[in-house]
């Protein structure tokens, strides 16, 4: 167990390169078995995870450039198990449903080479080493919409590549400042987080930072006005892409807002409190108005994702423990929920080549089973209790309900305009007299596309029933980073924000 | 005791699981059957706490945690008490009467075993928001029979209106769902847990005006499960699902949840009485207004559903004045009557391939006496007939209008119970009697099955006899609510209950004996106001054309103005720019000698300057 975070993060990229010998035939199979010792290399974690510690475990750390503080430091806590987790389980589904067969072997070894970077991002507790993975990430993502899309591919897959880059390249300005402020202030560079959340900074400073970062987090959740980038890559990308770009690699982006903005600087976290809800609000609302409007069943999955997204930014800016442990969760449930959906639209689109609703109507009748599945997973996206997506969701608003009510009401219009663009969907596409000639002959789910959507739709209810174990261990990693910040605060206003959305009781 | 409360919450949902496996092959009376079974089973298992209960148990159980985060906690926590116990009785009876019926009803259809599926599944939902012991529990139940709700109205999902009803509801419940939420949001930062009888206990030392707020948003809640206006239009919409569904959840149960809400925290308003006052004069309107529209309408399911609106109204109104307790009772009664009518109509239309115009029909108690006797029954005991049901539940609540010398209210509900003796005689008259339409037009109407009457008739037995009951219920409630004291005199008392009975017979006379002598002429249909009777008084046309149409519009300018023409548009300009001066500069290589020099001149000249004004800070 001592490595065993090593092992994760380059059990794939070793794999990669058993996978150039592969045969072309038996790329998918050892795909999907490299995919699946993964992850049940990241259920060992978990197992072996002492869910009573609240700081990072199997820490591994050797110093790369001394001089500089670099290091190879990789940890794990209850805020980034899960996405682990999450990423193994997300990438072995996606895995399981691949029919592509032009060029499958790169495909394959793309997909294991993004997972590596994924996984690499979540447990990595050096920034240059987070930068690393976080950059190396755009380009599998940017190969496979690329050289695997459709219709404009290449335009897609430049603007995703070119967009989410320029907006990192402010972070990388503001590691390096960092670091920089790690050594005036204790003499020797550092560039590791557990080092950096020792680090006290003085509120102007933490007010430039935090935009330095946020511009990198806010391209990449993506926050609006930022987000223009999405529903292009995910038109043009093919299932596999959307699947991993909705149900992971979106979550980089709001990880990195709980791991870095919040606890590094929590003044300047606590002043952009407003500006950034109301930035998730209008991504709560706008996005949720795109989405009514698509005429194209991924678009409107692509746009909800963006508004689920705003959720999870506001319960994270709720700065209590309800409202961040409901965030992460959020985060878990939309990567399950959205990965499933992406994945069903992906069903019919390789039956009928098209994605538009208009070719559809009365599909309930011909794939009864199909209709079902879509069902139960759109009603995890609209929040239904019970369901994986109501949990999250919930705590989220609760959360941000302490902080400003009148802001927890325009965003909880959410569940309201959520079931409007959904259920209008499932109604157009699935209900109805069954009219044209070419849906007739549809066959219904085969036994690959159920390996794949099952464990799914099996998750979206055993997690909305029984969420108390993760959520234990989430929360209990949550409560010492907000303890953290109340101890760095160096403004008392902040504190004061704090332990009042912390508590309860009182006037208001 | 607790296996009993095991048995009868989850007997439904094992029903539910069994004909699940049934939905994709062909109809199978077994999921009939085991799901009757199953539903018979939680009914006994309910009587059987019932008597318990009665005995003076109470049952508190808690199955596991479900969510905790920072402060929170909650757990699957279900309580058996006097209230809720009587909510599982009522649900449990009507649903199983309503499956054994469906059998026969639904013997042709083709999604016979997913019908049952879903049946079962609302009866769970139902059990869970009854009988939860904390206000997340009864969300999740509230949000399950909303979802069964909309499966069920879209029962026939091939038909556009059909589904278009089922989300109409749906979503249309979620935006009253949202100010529950809130209402749950404020509890919990106040109070600090959900758990109901830590809030209850708690809430007498809080600030008024947060009881009230919480007051308010939980009855917003209230207004979309229950119909009420400005959320009404749902419910009418939702008689496009099989007749059963709208028996069983959109008379007798899952729209009465509203209701049920401010009963189980009458801890809470009956510390609020100005935000009681607001309900109860809401429910007074209700009471009217939907009355008034059932006047009119020519839908044999619809006239029922106004007619349900009205009567959640009059519940609102003993729940608001502080009566619960009598809410409770008419709540139970009306259950019993009004599925009774509803599955009436159900026989009816059967017999008229599905016709709904009751003026084509006319002259069926020929043909179908026993459901014309079924209907009459029902009706009676919805019009407050001595010695039916509703003559008791329903005179109670004008009384405590009486009472509380809320004369307005009274005053409305009294009109309103003569609107409601005219619209059920109305009904009645023009199906069972009268001229033969139906012959004219060429159906060949038939009784049901035998075992689908039977089925009726402990419903109709009920509706007789059920009032009877009034003082054990009232003795048996009150162990839970708060008592209703009437500071009216006995005489004043007889007068009001003599007034309304008169007044109630004296419309029904007049009725039967107005369309006894062949009903009101075509003229009538060109009055103003009976054009806006018909019409709804256009509130579905203003939903359409104020909130539906524009929101699509604006949606659509959102995504092809702003998000395709502003935003995406200023993206690609940047990238434009650079790409563009790239390539303008481009020009500067062009390997021309002389073109060169110049450059290195203005390169000379830039660096000379620079090197003359720019100071670094040091």
């Amino acid at each position: 167990m001592e490595h065993i975070l090593s092992l994760i993060v380059f059990f794939p990229l070793v794999a990669v390169f058993f996978g150039f010998i592969v045969s072309k035939e038996s790329a998918k199979t050892f795909g999907v078995t490299v995919a699946l010792v993964e992850f049940l290399l990241s259920i060992v974690l978990w197992i072996g995870f002492d869910k009573s510690n609240a700081g990072f475990q199997f820490v591994e750390y050797v110093p790369l450039i001394s001089q500089f503080g670099v290091s190879y430091y990789l940890g794990v806590d209850g805020i980034s198990l899960f996405l682990v987790i999450l990423s193994t389980f997300m990438t072995l589904v996606s895995l399981i449903s691949l029919n592509i067969k032009k060029d499958i072997k790169n495909l394959v070894i793309t997909i294991l080479f993004l997972e590596m970077t994924l996984v690499g991002v979540f447990l990595s507790l050096d920034m240059i080493l987070f930068y690393i993975f976080w950059e190396l990430s755009l380009i599998p993502m940017l190969y496979i919409i690329g050289a695997w899309g459709s219709g404009q591919r290449i335009y897609a897959a430049i603007k995703f590549f070119l967009y989410t880059f320029a907006g990192s390249a402010l972070m990388l300005v503001g590691i390096l400042y960092l670091g920089y402020q790690y050594y005036i202030a204790t003499g020797t560079w550092s560039f590791s987080i557990p080092d950096w959340y020792l680090l006290v900074l003085p509120f102007s400073t933490q007010l430039w930072l935090f935009g330095a970062f946020f511009l990198a987090f806010a391209v990449k959740v993506p926050m609006f006005p930022f987000h223009t980038w999405l529903p292009y890559a995910h038109g043009q990308a093919p299932t596999v892409g959307s699947i991993l770009l909705a149900a992971v690699m979106l979550k980089m982006g709001t990880y990195a807002f709980i791991r870095f903005s919040l606890p590094l600087f929590p003044d300047a976290s606590v002043y952009f409190l407003y500006p950034v809800a109301i930035i998730a609000i209008i991504m709560v609302i706008y996005a949720s108005m795109v989405a009514y409007a698509q005429e194209d069943m991924k678009q409107v999955i692509a746009y909800s994702s963006i508004s689920h997204m705003g959720i999870i930014v506001l319960g994270t800016f709720a700065m209590n423990a309800e409202g961040i442990t409901g965030a992460i969760f959020l985060m878990l449930s939309h990567g399950i929920v959205s990965g499933a959906l992406f994945m069903l639209v992906g069903v019919i689109y390789d039956r009928r080549h098209t994605k538009m609703i208009s070719e559809f109507g009365g599909l309930a009748t011909i794939m009864p089973r199909y209709a079902a599945i879509f069902g139960v997973v759109m009603m995890a996206a609209v929040g239904l209790p019970l369901t994986v997506g109501f949990v999250g969701e919930f705590l989220s608003l609760l959360g941000f309900y302490r902080v400003n009510w009148f802001m927890t009401l325009l965003a909880g219009t959410g569940i309201i305009l959520g079931a409007v663009y959904m259920l209008v969907l499932f109604k157009r596409a699935f209900f109805g007299k069954l009219v044209k000639a070419e849906n007739k002959a549809l066959k219904d789910l085969d036994k690959r596309e159920f390996t794949a959507l099952i464990p799914l739709v099996a998750l979206v209810v055993v997690l909305g029933v029984y969420p108390k174990p993760i959520l234990n261990t989430i929360d209990i990693s949550v409560k010492k980073m907000i303890v953290l910040m109340e101890k760095k605060a160096v403004l008392p206003d902040t504190r004061e924000l704090l332990l009042r959305v912390n508590s309860v009781g009182g006037t208001k | 005791m607790e296996k009993y409360l095991y048995v009868a919450l989850f007997a439904p949902v094992v029903g539910s699981l069994f004909s699940l496996l049934f939905t994709a092959k062909k109809k199978n009376v077994i999921t009939a059957l085991v799901t009757s079974a199953l539903l018979l089973l939680s009914f006994v298992s309910s009587l059987t706490l019932m008597f318990a209960v009665h005995d003076g148990l109470t049952l508190h159980v808690k199955l596991m945690d479900w969510i905790s985060a920072g402060n929170l906690n909650i757990p699957f926590g279900f309580m058996v008490d006097n209230v809720s116990v009587i909510m599982m009785v009522t649900v449990t009876l009507v649903s199983s009467v309503v499956n054994i019926y469906s059998m026969g009803y639904m013997m042709h259809d083709k999604g016979y075993n997913r019908f049952f599926t879903y049946i079962s599944a609302f009866v769970f939902a139902m059990l869970v928001l009854v009988m939860s012991d904390n206000f997340v529990g009864l969300f999740i139940g509230w949000e399950g029979v909303g979802l069964c709700s909309y499966l069920l109205i879209g029962f026939w999902y091939e038909k556009d209106t059909a589904s278009w009803a089922g989300n109409e509801a749906f979503i249309m419940n979620r935006v009253a769902d949202l100010g529950m939420l809130m209402g749950l949001f404020l509890i919990y930062w106040q109070f600090g847990t959900f758990d109901y009888e830590t809030i209850f206990a708690h809430a007498g030392s809080m600030n008024v005006s947060v009881v009230a707020t919480i007051g308010l948003l939980l009855f917003i809640g209230a207004m979309g499960k229950s119909a009420q206006f400005p959320f009404h239009t749902w419910l009418a919409d939702a008689m496009e699902g099989p007749t059963p569904v709208s028996a069983l959840i959109h008379a007798a149960t899952m729209v009465t949840a509203g209701v049920y809400l401010v009963i189980r925290a009458s801890d809470l308003f009956s510390l609020i009485p100005e935000v009681g006052h607001i309900i109860a004069t809401l429910g007074a309107f209700v009471a009217v207004f939907a009355a008034s529209m059932a006047l009119v309408h020519r839908d044999l399911k619809k006239i029922i559903a106004y007619s349900t609106l009205s009567q959640l109204g009059y519940m609102f109104v003993a729940a608001g004045l502080g009566a619960y307790w009598i809410a409770l009772f008419h709540l139970m009664t009306h259950a019993f009557f009004k599925s009774l009518l509803f599955l009436g109509a159900g026989n009816i239309m059967h017999a008229m391939d599905d016709e709904l115009d009751i003026k084509k029909m006319g002259g069926l108690f020929k043909v179908m006496p026993y459901t014309a006797i079924l209907m009459a029954v029902a009706s009676f005991a919805l019009c407050g007939v001595y010695p039916f049901a509703g003559f008791f539940s329903k005179d109670k609540i004008l009384e405590a209008a009486f009472n509380g010398s809320n004369f307005y209210i009274w005053f409305a509900l009294f009109i309103g119970a003569g609107m409601t003796a005219f619209y059920s005689f109305r009904l009645i008259m023009l199906v069972f009697f009268g001229d033969k339409v139906y012959k004219k037009l060429g159906f060949h109407p038939h009784e049901t099955y035998p075992f689908v009457l039977w089925s009726l008739l402990p419903l109709g037995i009920l509706s007789t006899i059920a009032g009877f009951f009034e003082k054990p219920f009232e003795a048996f409630v009150t162990r839970v609510l708060s008592k209703y004291e009437f500071s009216l005199s006995h005489s004043t008392e007889v007068e009001l209950i003599f007034l309304t009975s008169a007044f109630v017979i004296l419309v029904i006379v007049a009725t039967i004996y107005k369309y006894y002598k062949g009903g009101f002429s075509k003229q009538i249909e060109t009055m103003p106001l009976y054009i806006l009777l018909k019409n709804q008084y256009y509130i579905p046309k203003l939903y359409e054309v104020a909130i539906f149409k524009p929101y699509y519009v604006l949606s659509r300018f959102a995504w092809k103005q702003i998000d395709v023409r502003i935003i995406d548009f200023s993206v690609d300009l940047i990238a434009k720019v650079f790409y563009k001066s790239g390539q303008e500069s481009r020009k500067m290589q062009s390997g021309n000698l002389s073109d060169m020099l110049r450059w290195m001149i203005v390169g000379t000249v830039v660096l000379l300057a620079l090197a003359i004004f720019y100071r670094p800070m040091m």
